[in-house]
């Protein structure tokens, strides 16, 4: 075969309208089961180097006008290899473990959307505290809730009538008057103040 | 890869980081910011330190005076108790005007148990003129004012005939100020039941 493919590619080239031989005939036909078993899948195993360049040639040409089907797996496995890369995911070749490229962009961009929602919210806040007007300060003056005993008070109450023949006895009087206020200012003083 | 995953997380992280101190801000927007509504008054009629150390002082100079009093010594007593009058007291304290009855009635009977019944006279009515309520005090310092009068209708007495008529004017002006002081008392007595 090899002298057979010599022979024919260096003897002259014929006419373009000159007959063609039958040796040129059974070449053609040998070429023609070879190109038709390789575009169906079943590559011969040995061929001559020159085959092998005109049947490289042949399946490009099949190809380009659409001859050649690749299984659905296949393209959509070359397709999403391909988007991938433009997207600057991994590299190609491996598709088995590929991630679907509508969760790959959520996977992708949800960090972005949650930090730009977080930033929103904290700039809404700090927008709304620098704009709210500052509320006017209502004082409640809390005297009646603090105790009458931590208060400054007549000591009627606590004396009772003065017998005349106790009138004289102010020394008596001051000193439970005294004591009084002393517990009262000491349970005020002890409670910082607050009932 | 490893360092993929970690810029994503810190991305996270932060957003997270910046979206929780956004709500805290706004939750938490009163508490440092804006005054409370209400606060603790800090009325003036509470009992402080001034109140504190005037009735002490008060206390002291009748320790004194009674020590005075049991040894005999009227004058240095009468003196001590003069002191209690010049005692400042916290402005508008309700104790300072009690503390000064008492001790005027005090010192009025003093002054009568050293034939001074003048000028007890003149302390008890100087105690009455200022005084700006009724009080159990004012109502001794009236029983005090009734002794007086009693003393002076002795002291007329004392004098013979020509005098008798003044001291019956003076005991009728002690029953005056004992009723008037019985007077005082019943309506005291009457207001503190009723706020029971």
């Amino acid at each position: 075969m090899a002298s057979h493919d010599d022979d024919f590619l260096t003897s002259p080239v014929p006419e373009p309208d000159a007959e063609a031989t039958p040796s040129e005939r059974a070449h053609a036909k040998t070429f023609a089961d070879i190109v038709d078993k390789t575009l169906v899948g079943r590559t011969p195993v040995a061929m001559s180097a020159d085959d092998r360049a005109l049947l490289e040639v042949a399946t490009v040409i099949s190809a380009a006008n659409g001859g050649m089907e690749l299984a659905a797996s296949k393209q959509r496995s070359i397709v999403e290899d391909a988007l991938r890369q433009a997207i600057g995911g991994v590299g190609a070749g491996t598709s088995g473990s590929v991630t679907p490229i509508a969760r790959g962009r959520v996977k992708r961009w949800m960090p972005w959307a949650v930090a730009a929602t977080s930033t929103l919210v904290a700039a809404a806040a700090v927008l709304v505290l620098w704009l709210r007007a500052p509320q006017q300060t209502t004082i409640v003056h809390e005297t009646a809730a603090i105790p009458a005993s931590w208060t400054s008070r007549p000591a009627d109450p606590l004396v009772g009538p003065i017998a005349r023949e106790h009138a004289g006895d102010a020394s008596s009087r001051i000193d439970y008057l005294f004591a009084d206020r002393l517990d009262g200012y000491r349970e005020r003083r002890l409670s910082g103040g607050k009932p | 890869m490893i360092h993929k995953h970690l810029k994503t997380l810190g991305i996270l992280a932060i957003g997270i980081a910046i979206g929780i101190t956004g709500l805290v801000a706004c939750s938490n927007e009163r508490d440092a910011s804006a005054p409370s509504q209400t606060r603790v008054a800090d009325p003036t009629d509470v009992i402080d330190e001034e109140l504190m150390v005037s009735l002490a002082q008060a206390k002291n100079f009748h320790r004194k005076a009674k020590v005075y009093m049991s040894d005999g010594n009227l004058v240095a007593a009468t003196a001590s108790v003069r002191q209690i009058l010049s005692l400042r007291f916290p402005a508008g304290a309700p104790e300072a005007e009690d503390v000064r009855a008492d001790a005027r009635a005090l010192l009025a009977k003093l002054l009568v148990s050293q034939g001074q019944i003048e000028e007890a006279m003149r302390t008890v009515q100087e105690g009455l003129a200022q005084s700006q309520r009724e009080s159990f005090f004012v109502a001794n310092l009236h029983t005090v004012q009734g002794e007086i009068h009693e003393a002076r209708a002795a002291q007329l007495d004392a004098e013979g005939e020509a005098s008798k008529a003044k001291a019956t004017d003076e005991r009728r002006a002690a029953i005056a100020a004992y009723d008037r002081s019985i007077q005082i008392n019943e309506k005291l007595q009457k207001q503190l039941m009723e706020q029971r």
